[in-house]
């Protein structure tokens, strides 16, 4: 579903001049798993994820979603993803099934069809008590599952989730991450970043650790403690922070 | 092109715009309240000063009630109050009276001379001339009559013919010329500040609130994005024409002090066919605001950047709007090319009921091109990652 082939993103920066986002990133997410991005902050991640989301162009490199290259059918692309970004965007002057009828309208969603997705997002995400409140006064909790729930409206069969648990307290991350699961069950591909150890052990089918814009490993749990020795994937992910930034001091 | 993603794109600008409150109060507030209220406030500091000014212009200094008193009479009889001063010319400066009189010798000729002391920069310092003229022209003439009463001659060779002047302007075309010269500039002022909350919220302040990530992720393309966007500002630019000349109508025609206006100025209240056509005229102009305003607002990274980027451009749209308000220009083919100043002219011509068809249609024609030229300049910039992604 998802294959990306020496990705790659650099900018320039006023202060720092070129900046490499990301270098030469090749990695695959299959249908029915769960492929977790983790990384320290500016390690790349959300990058990545915008690449793959069309939203940004890469400077080197491709990738396929759901069949469609990124460059050439950036439309094709956005019509099979569900895309959740890193700051929610919430429209602070809407309610939740405002929201939702738009980003529903904008996947082509009308009607009949669109009002009863709607209120399936509204039971799944248990959004009821707020639907018709306007955003700027709900809680992050809240405004997360109104993100969510407009991230998965048109029922994409990618979703790629930057930090979709960021900031939630616990019933409502695993509100998030039982949809998840459910959503794998169904035979979505997903592929997301987060900064929560725990939620990435407890997820994820696979996991890609990138670091300086690098992809500094990449494998199931058991091929992560095979290549660092380490059990907890708090302590593997160190380890490999720490490799990366001695292979950087050697390179240097 | 899907225009379907425009709509909703458009729809969802407009529910924010109608309930965000900055935006409400530039779009509907200024114009339905300030405009009635500017016009109130005029007209009643104008007829309060007149009354003021007649009041004050009936005070005439002199040296003494001894000296020229055949004059002092006559100004008595026309309604004036004498005040003895001293130095005449320094009692009008210092505004103890309206105006003065004082004889004095023409040094060439050895003719009496009346010297009638005024102060052009105040209103009723030139009431009290005219009217200090007047009795003095009424004094001459009653004094000529009664030396010709004597000699035989008929008093009509005082006046072998009079003047009349006669104003061949209908009422709608005086009102044409008040209503009309102010008012293209009023809308073009007032239709770029409206346009501008609602640019920089749907630009700007979506990067702030970080929701536009989300809004590019969906299959919608970047031009029908900008479209719904741009449809919204325009509407938003219309609204706001549609309520200041909405609102200046009934002013000038059922407002308490739209009576007095008209018959101050001697004109009709603006018709509802010029109305009309005015608004249908401004409709590319809307576009063309709100497009070069999207397309700016799009460099800004927050809503205050945004103010300081469209701030003076609402200033540079009012230049061409205060050349259309200079009297005796006229809208030829050429000049009808240069956008705002177009409308504005346009607007005074349809008022004045003899704009050409010719130059509305070029300046029609032109404002669309400009219109299409700024949507495409805006579509361009959404594409730029390095404007989108300011950080």
């Amino acid at each position: 579903m998802i294959h990306v082939d020496r990705l790659a993103k650099s900018f320039h920066d006023k202060k720092r001049g070129i900046v490499h986002a990301l270098e030469h990133v090749s990695f695959d997410v299959k249908p029915r798993e769960i492929f977790g991005l983790l990384g320290p902050n500016g390690a790349g991640k959300t990058t990545c994820l915008r690449l793959l989301a069309t939203i940004l162009k890469p400077t080197d490199g491709t990738a396929e979603v759901g069949g469609a290259d990124i460059l050439k059918s950036p439309e094709a692309v956005r019509r099979q993803i569900g895309f959740l970004s890193g700051d929610m965007g919430i429209p602070a002057r809407l309610t939740p099934r405002e929201v939702l009828s738009f980003f529903g309208k904008l996947n082509g969603l009308e009607g009949d069809r669109l009002r009863l997705r709607i209120d399936e997002m509204v039971e799944t995400f248990e959004m009821a008590e707020f639907a018709h409140t306007k955003t700027d006064k709900l809680s992050t909790g809240m405004k997360q599952k109104v993100a969510i729930a407009r991230t998965v409206l048109h029922d994409p069969p990618i979703l790629i989730l930057d930090e979709p648990s960021s900031g939630l307290d616990v019933p409502t991350a695993r509100l998030i991450e039982n949809y998840m699961l459910r959503a794998k069950e169904s035979g979505k591909c997903i592929l997301f970043s987060t900064h929560v150890m725990e939620e990435a052990e407890y997820l994820c089918d696979r996991i890609g650790v990138v670091h300086q814009g690098k992809l500094r490993a990449l494998g199931t749990m058991q091929e992560l403690r095979e290549l660092t020795g380490k059990h907890r994937l708090r302590e593997i992910f160190l380890d490999l922070l720490e490799i990366g930034q001695r292979a950087e001091g050697a390179r240097t | 092109m899907n225009l379907k993603i425009s709509a909703a794109v458009y729809q969802k600008e407009m529910l924010e715009v109608f309930r965000d409150r900055r935006t409400m109060i530039s779009m509907v507030v200024v114009p339905l309240l300030a405009i009635p209220l500017l016009f109130s406030l005029i007209n009643g500091f104008m007829s309060s000063r007149e009354k003021e000014a007649q009041g004050e212009a009936l005070s005439v200094g002199v040296l003494g009630d001894d000296k020229l008193p055949t004059v002092i009479q006559s100004l008595k009889a026309a309604g004036f109050q004498p005040v003895v001063k001293a130095d005449l010319r320094a009692a009008v400066e210092k505004k103890e009276v309206a105006a003065a009189v004082e004889e004095t010798d023409d040094a060439t000729t050895g003719e009496k001379l009346l010297n009638v002391y005024i102060d052009r920069t105040r209103q009723a310092s030139e009431i009290a001339g005219d009217k200090i003229q007047t009795a003095i022209e009424k004094l001459k003439t009653d004094t000529v009559r009664a030396s010709l009463r004597g000699s035989g001659l008929p008093e009509k060779i005082l006046t072998p013919f009079t003047t009349k002047s006669v104003n061949v302007a209908s009422e709608k075309k005086m009102s044409g010329l008040v209503f009309g010269s102010a008012l293209g500039y009023v809308v073009i002022l007032l239709m770029f500040t409206g346009a501008m909350y609602p640019a920089i919220d749907m630009t700007a302040g979506e990067k702030e609130r970080r929701t536009l990530e989300a809004v590019l992720a969906s299959p919608a393309g970047r031009n029908e994005i900008v479209l719904g966007k741009i449809a919204a500002t325009a509407t938003a630019a219309f609204i706001t024409a549609l309520l200041t000349l909405g609102s200046m109508a009934y002013s000038f025609r059922f407002s308490p002090q739209a009576a007095t206006a008209q018959e101050t100025f001697h004109m009709a209240p603006p018709d509802m066919g010029s109305l009309a056509l005015a608004l249908v005229t401004v409709i590319p102009t809307a576009i063309v605001a709100a497009s070069l305003m999207v397309a700016i607002a799009l460099f800004a990274k927050s809503y205050k950047e945004g103010m300081s980027y469209l701030t003076p451009i609402v200033m540079l749209a009012a230049f061409p709007a205060v050349v259309g308000m200079l009297p005796g220009l006229e809208l030829t083919p050429a000049l009808a090319l240069i956008p705002i100043f177009n409308v504005c002219q346009l607007i005074k011509e349809i008022f004045l009921g003899e704009f050409s068809r010719v130059a509305y249609a070029v300046a029609f024609g032109a404002n669309l091109v400009y219109a299409a030229v700024g949507y495409f300049v805006a579509a361009r910039i959404f594409k730029s990652e390095s404007v989108l992604f300011r950080v």
